[in-house]
């Protein structure tokens, strides 16, 4: 298997030619070649060999959230409680596992949703008020004051089952439903969560991570592209 | 400094611009592809990882690739990114355009379903009055059908099935389990057929144009493959008409250049190479091309649980596979649809999926236990009717991170699609109850249009040069050194998956092309 995959390599670098070399290109006077005098400029092999040799110990690297989380930053304070009490209440410590609140899902889904695009950050900042507000007219307190019993009243009637990527859509439905999905892969996926497991039968997800291949460095000069021509804007005229 | 003019330009390394590759070079020919992007190299670019030690916990990255469903974060960066290369759309329709330009593109990770159109799509109007027929027949395409089958090792039985032809298969002599075998029985029932898989299993464990179609073009000596340059336009000889080369711009230093060639292969994938033709304004006398855009609907079915195989009894009664091809509309009429659909049916000895129960904290875990091993599902491949009104066209005020004018998508799933996911849904709820299955989740909307991840039409082939942008043999009517050996060719989509076809067509085309070139016609 290596070895067919090395001849590949070795017949895609032996068939890849630079652009340059059937373009157009503009005419260039030829240089002369530099006679080669004097000790020969530092070349990169010392510097990698040393440096592939000395590789930080990955027992020695940790996470950030292992040493602190910063403020929440997305959600109002309100919003952040209600959160935290939703991820207890949907995703609780069981049988040893941590629960999406020691798993740090509630900082992270603030982290994440906002970075998010308006959709999410409006299903999510919308839900929040929604339900706290469906709390405090139903049971006269904050979501983040009800115990599992009222909880449960509020959350159960709106879930749904779903399947291949089609979330319900009305919006409380749609709400509950990414919120308990969300939680439950931001705690399965968490540090905390791996330490709980570790050394026993039940293993973390582990998958073929890519970098970026080759990435296109000047990438972030470009003008941002627009992204849907909506029918009340007129294209610019340039 | 090189004036040279080269034989054949082949533009994309996907399985279309692969197997010309192969082809073109096997007889003789010089070939120069072009690549938008890198070639991957799995063990410089990609490693093993756990979620919890990346950033997003393997959520995808926020912002990024709103419209791959099929992204996390650990594939997020094999993806073309939208903002990048992006696309524009009415808001109230949206497209899910999902491409990779990895040198290889989307052969690197398609899913393997490997199903031949029949007579029953080729012949779609002859059979039911809509659309149009393909130029060509199962007939024409068997041969080209049997050499892919080959090369991509496809398993599978001869079944016998007339709308699911049967092709040059490795036979699958794998058991049925219980679960399957009733699913099977109760599928005799309705008269629906029910057999197993078909696969390309490649070699190595991969199924793709890098290593099972360039090793063979490259070993000829006559290929020589440029990635990391994307292809602003083609250029036309104004006496002749003929394209004559392309104008292409380095992804990452930006450079100009371009090349003089023969003859153009374009081979981007169904939209791009739509796309680059439209933005060169060459070849559209029909002023049909960009139209008929067409895929399947997916999202659509069952997700059941069999209830003998819970509490731990799973590893006996589950597990593997089945294929049921398309039963309706081929000697019955469905009251509100036409064409018709195939389920892929699944079962597994594994973790259920949460998002099957409607609970959450140790219900949910209670459940999950309880239900370990026990399901099944059925998930529809829906044939979406080519219609001219829905379309693409370059977009006229968004430009790609190279200048390059961004391609709109006007495309709507209609009433046919609508209806046949119903009766999709409803039947595979009859076929769970029927076999004694409980079902758990249904799904009867599809997921929008484009998320199959098979775009096809926008530059469909006819026998009329007024109605169709390509002859039968993949060739431009206008431009005759001009060939799109793509998805973009597709007169209807059908319910198969098209991978298989797209092979065998550009086979096809090439094995014309090669001829042509040697009586000098082209």
């Amino acid at each position: 298997m290596a070895m067919q995959r090395r001849d590949f390599m070795r017949a895609m670098l032996a068939a890849t030619v630079a652009p340059a070399a059937v373009a157009q290109m503009e005419a260039q006077a030829a240089a002369p070649t530099p006679t080669k005098e004097g000790p020969p400029a530092p070349g990169p092999v010392p510097w990698m060999r040393g440096l592939d040799s000395a590789k930080v110990d990955p027992a020695s690297t940790i996470s950030p959230e292992e040493i602190g989380l910063e403020d929440v930053r997305f959600f109002t304070q309100t919003q952040m409680d209600t959160l935290r009490h939703l991820s207890d209440i949907l995703v609780p410590p069981l049988k040893g596992k941590p629960g999406a609140v020691a798993a740090g899902a509630p900082e992270f889904m603030d982290f994440y949703v906002g970075e998010s695009l308006p959709d999410t950050k409006m299903l999510y900042q919308g839900g929040l008020d929604w339900i706290d507000s469906e709390s405090r007219q139903k049971l006269g307190k904050a979501f983040a004051q009800t115990n599992e019993t009222e909880a449960a009243g509020l959350i159960k009637p709106w879930l749904r089952t779903w399947m291949t990527d089609h979330y319900p859509h009305p919006v409380h439905e749609r709400f509950l439903t990414v919120a308990l999905h969300d939680l439950r892969f931001a705690t399965t996926n968490s540090q905390a969560w791996a330490d709980t497991i570790a050394g026993k039968e039940e293993k973390p997800w582990m998958d073929l991570y890519w970098s970026p291949v080759q990435p296109d460095i000047s990438r972030d000069y470009f003008r941002p592209a627009q992204h849907v021509v909506t029918p009340a804007k007129h294209p610019s005229k340039r | 400094m090189s004036k040279e003019v080269v034989d054949v330009l082949i533009i994309g390394s996907g399985h279309s611009g692969g197997m010309a590759a192969k082809m073109l070079t096997e007889r003789g020919i010089n070939c120069l592809m072009l690549n938008a992007g890198p070639i991957a190299d799995v063990t410089k670019n990609a490693e093993e990882k756990p979620a919890h030690a990346l950033p997003y916990r393997g959520f995808r990255p926020p912002s990024r690739l709103p419209h791959v469903f099929q992204s996390n974060e650990f594939n997020a960066n094999v993806w073309v990114d939208e903002k990048e290369v992006p696309y524009t759309y009415d808001p109230e329709h949206p497209y899910n355009w999902v491409r990779v330009r990895l040198f290889g593109g989307r052969s690197l990770f398609w899913s393997r379903q490997s199903f031949r159109l029949s007579d029953y799509e080729l012949k779609g109007k002859s059979h039911d009055g809509f659309g149009d027929d393909w130029p060509i027949n199962h007939a024409d395409l068997d041969p080209y059908y049997s050499k892919v089958e080959q090369i991509f090792h496809v398993t599978g039985n001869k079944d016998g099935i007339p709308q699911m032809p049967d092709g040059d298969f490795f036979n699958d002599k794998t058991p049925w389990s219980p679960a399957m075998t009733r699913l099977r029985s109760v599928a005799e029932k309705n008269k629906f057929p029910c057999v197993k898989q078909r696969r390309a299993e490649g070699h190595d464990g991969l199924a793709s144009s890098v290593n099972l179609l360039l090793p063979a073009a490259f070993a000829t000596g006559k290929l020589k493959v440029i990635p990391n340059v994307i292809v602003r336009e083609l250029s036309v000889d104004k006496n002749t008409g003929l394209v004559n080369g392309a104008h292409f711009v380095d992804r990452i230093s930006r450079r100009e250049m371009s090349v003089k060639a023969r003859v153009v292969v374009l081979a981007a994938g169904t939209l791009e190479s739509t796309r680059l033709l439209m933005n060169s304004k060459i070849a559209n006398s029909s002023g049909v091309m960009g139209h008929y855009l067409c895929d399947q609907t997916y999202g659509v079915g069952v997700t059941c649980s069999v209830p003998e195989a819970r509490n731990g009894r799973g590893s006996k009664i589950t597990g593997g596979g089945a294929i049921m091809p398309r039963f309706r509309n081929l000697d019955t009429k469905a009251s509100n649809f036409l064409r018709g659909y195939a389920y892929n049916c699944y079962s597994s000895t594994g973790a259920m999926d949460a998002r099957c129960f409607a609970t959450y904290g140790q219900e949910l875990e209670d459940k999950l236990a309880e239900y370990h091993g026990s399901g099944v599902t059925l998930s529809a491949m829906c044939e979406v009717l080519a219609r001219y009104e829905n379309h693409v066209r370059p977009s006229t005020d968004v430009v790609d991170a190279w200048g390059i004018p961004a391609l709109h998508i006007q495309a709507r799933y209609g009433d046919n699609e609508f209806n046949m996911a119903r009766d999709a849904a409803d039947t595979a709820e009859q076929l769970a109850h029927e076999a004694g299955f409980e079902v758990l989740a249904k799904n009867s909307e599809p997921n929008p249009p484009g998320y199959s991840i098979h775009e096809l039409g926008t530059c469909r082939m006819g026998n009329d040069p007024k109605t169709s942008v390509l002859n039968k043999w993949n060739q431009s009517h206008d431009i005759k050194n001009l060939f799109v050996v793509d998805g973009a060719s597709f007169v209807s989509a059908g319910w198969q998956n098209p991978t298989m076809t797209i092979l065998a067509l550009a086979m096809r085309s090439s094995e014309y092309l090669a001829e042509q070139m040697r009586l000098r016609a082209v």
